[in-house]
């Protein structure tokens, strides 16, 4: 049996859809991204999910138990990190360790052996108010709050967000080492980077699941050529773009220009060069690169479209 | 219960840490206390007066003894002509001056009556009227003693009136009234405040993802305010008592059990107040709106509530505060017993059933 089992689940605020049919299964011991932009509907997933929302349609279950009818069991064996951090600024790390362990009748004691790779990063740190902490330490923080009383099923709402790339690296080794003590952790982020840590992941996008896969079968299932180019104006090359005949997708990727081709590269190259030649424009050169799982996302985007 | 002892745990160090905070809850009561005490206070003290004695018998000198002795008056000059006093009020500065008639003795005790004249320095108009009564007292005090029949002064009014505050005491109208906005502001205002901070920050939503009873939460939130308010009343009562000579003529035990049954009361407001607000903002103002405003302006503490259309008097039954001040009153001042007071109490304990089982059921709901 799955861990977590999504059936059709919908949510809709006021006008706004935010989940549309979402149908999803999470494995044991797995590490589950959920991967999109701001706004895709992945806390809204997480809300309903960790029980404190409800879904309009659509039944779910979290280690074979009802959303609905046994949340209060769900409860017990979830552990929750929010996006924003949600602990008492004012307590110290201990304090705010020892209330939540209370909280699920448990104690810092009890369930050492999970948290003590964070909790002794954290020891120099105890007595510190938790608002006082850098942003790295209070996440590290929230994640030893969230695994106090030793939950089976971890879920992380972007976890990574606003942290320096030390930091996030070493949180993700951390996750790492939580997922082989036999935790299952379900993780959104907005970081594609991020997505090939994960086992598998879903994109998801204006509240639909785009594509549920492991990340390596994401990125061999890319369907065209990519190639990237490095140009100085990337806007001026845009509005001419839609005058190329050829089928192909266009995209800015930092300073560099993205450009996918669907017809055989042998001919669309050459093909692509004398467009940009003719209309007069200065270019370096253009080379051939595998594709990441954002330029997966964004293909996988185009083609719903 | 271990949870519930550790949430309690968590807000007295949220208390104690926010030592702003708890230095204004624990100081206002004592300010406005002596505020309303020293500065506020209806009652003067040492008004300087000049009397014109021009009777200069026995029964005027009892009088002026009388007068100059109550504690309100301080006789600063005894002048001899009318310009003098005139003079007196210019450079003495007194507010008030009397003039007592030729023959004072001789029209008690022939025509049963005597004139009084009464010069008040209206400038401040307040003041004026207070002293007016202040004498109007005394002369009823006088003539009382005086023991002469048929003596009519047209004062049996006022006597009705202020029964239990002759003097026009005002501190047995505000501390009562004080005590209310204490309660009110720590219990339901901090409460709900604190517990809305918790829905702002976030904290909320990690405390309903553990398998804690919702209850808990909020009656762990409630309790420690209850805690700081009683402290906070008790001080004012231990101030209007022994420096303000307040009476408590009823049983303090009584008079603690109305305060404790008052609290509940405001708490559970405050409970109320945080199922329905989401932000700090949102509990203070409903809690002044609501709550602070209603208590200030309908329970009789600084308006009297007689005089009011009757949509308003309606709308003060409807808060806890006008009750409490009844019967606050009557065990302190008229020292009334727990059977002369038990309709208050009931009515009190009433409002905080309903508003907890209000708030209750809308404590636990998901959307």
């Amino acid at each position: 049996m799955s861990e977590i089992d999504i059936q059709h689940i919908n949510k809709r605020f006021g006008k706004v859809e935010a989940l549309k049919d979402i149908n999803l299964t999470v494995e044991a011991g797995e590490v589950f991204g959920l991967v999109g932009p701001d706004g895709a509907g992945k806390s809204t997933l997480f809300n309903i999910l960790t029980t404190l929302l409800l879904p309009d349609s659509g039944s779910a279950t979290i280690l074979g138990m009802d959303i609905i009818n046994d949340y209060l069991q769900i409860r017990r064996s979830i552990g929750y990190l929010p996006g924003v951090f949600s602990l008492y600024p004012d307590l110290s790390v201990q304090e705010n360790l020892d209330f939540f362990a209370a909280m699920y009748k448990s104690s810092i004691r009890d369930n050492m052996n999970i948290i003590k790779p964070i909790w002794d990063q954290l020891l120099p740190f105890k007595d510190r108010p938790a608002g006082k902490l850098s942003g790295g330490m209070k996440q590290k923080l929230a994640l030893c709050c969230a695994l106090i009383h030793k939950p089976s099923l971890l879920f992380l709402d972007e976890p990574t967000t606003g942290v320096d790339p030390v930091s996030r690296r070493e949180f993700w080794d951390i996750l790492k080492d939580i997922q082989h003590k036999g935790v299952t952790v379900v993780v959104s982020t907005p970081y594609m980077d991020e997505a090939t840590r994960c086992d598998r992941i879903a994109l998801i996008q204006n509240g639909n699941i785009i594509e549920i896969n492991t990340p390596n079968n994401i990125i061999a299932n890319f369907k065209g050529h990519l190639c990237t180019m490095p140009t100085s104006d990337i806007f001026g090359l845009m509005k001419i773009m839609d005058r190329f005949e050829l089928k192909c997708n266009y995209y800015p990727y930092g300073e560099h220009f993205h450009i996918v081709f669907y017809d055989d590269i042998k001919k669309a190259l050459p093909a692509f060069e004398q467009f940009l030649e003719k209309n007069g424009r200065v270019h370096g050169e253009i080379s051939s690169i595998q594709p990441n799982i954002e330029d997966c996302f964004i293909e996988l985007i185009q083609m719903k479209l | 219960m271990k949870e519930l002892r550790m949430i309690l745990h968590k807000e007295m160090i949220h208390i104690m840490r926010d030592k702003i905070t708890l230095f204004l809850v624990l100081a206002i009561p004592i300010m406005l206390v002596l505020l309303f005490g020293f500065t506020i206070s209806t009652e003067i003290r040492n008004a300087k007066i000049a009397i014109f004695d021009q009777a200069k018998d026995s029964q005027s000198q009892t009088l002026i003894d009388k007068i100059s002795s109550s504690g309100y008056f301080q006789v600063v000059a005894y002048p001899e002509t009318e310009s003098e006093i005139d003079q007196d009020f210019k450079d003495l500065d007194i507010k008030l001056a009397i003039i007592i008639p030729p023959n004072f003795e001789g029209s008690l005790e022939n025509e049963k009556m005597a004139t009084l004249q009464i010069i008040d320095d209206v400038s401040d108009l307040n003041v004026a009227s207070i002293l007016n009564n202040y004498i109007l007292a005394i002369c009823h005090d006088f003539i009382n003693e005086y023991n002469g029949q048929g003596l009519e002064d047209g004062s049996i009014d006022i006597v009705t009136n202020m029964l239990y505050n002759p003097e026009a005491n005002s501190v047995y109208m505000f501390v009562p009234g004080i005590i209310t906005l204490i309660m009110i502001i720590v219990t339901a205002l901090m409460s709900s405040i604190t517990l809305a901070r918790e829905k702002e920050t976030g904290t909320m939503r990690m405390l309903l993802i553990t398998p804690v009873k919702k209850v808990y939460v909020i009656v762990g939130k409630v309790i420690p305010y209850m805690g700081l308010s009683l402290i906070s009343t008790i001080m004012i009562i231990v101030i209007s008592v022994f420096v303000f000579k307040m009476p408590i003529n009823g049983s303090i035990a009584l008079l603690l059990l109305l305060c404790i049954i008052f609290m509940f009361t405001a708490a559970s407001f405050g409970m109320m107040i945080s199922a329905i607000s989401k932000t700090q903002i949102d509990a203070m103002m409903v809690t002044m709106m609501g709550l602070f405003l209603p208590t200030v302006l309908l329970s009789g503490f600084l308006f009297p509530l007689d005089n009011m259309p009757m949509i308003f008097q309606i709308l003060a039954d409807i808060f806890p505060a006008k009750w409490f001040i009844i019967a606050i009153k009557d065990v302190m001042i008229k020292g009334s017993g727990f059977f002369d007071i038990w309709k208050y109490l009931g009515i009190l304990i009433l409002m905080a059933i309903v508003l907890i089982a209000l708030s209750l059921g809308n404590v636990d709901k998901r959307k």
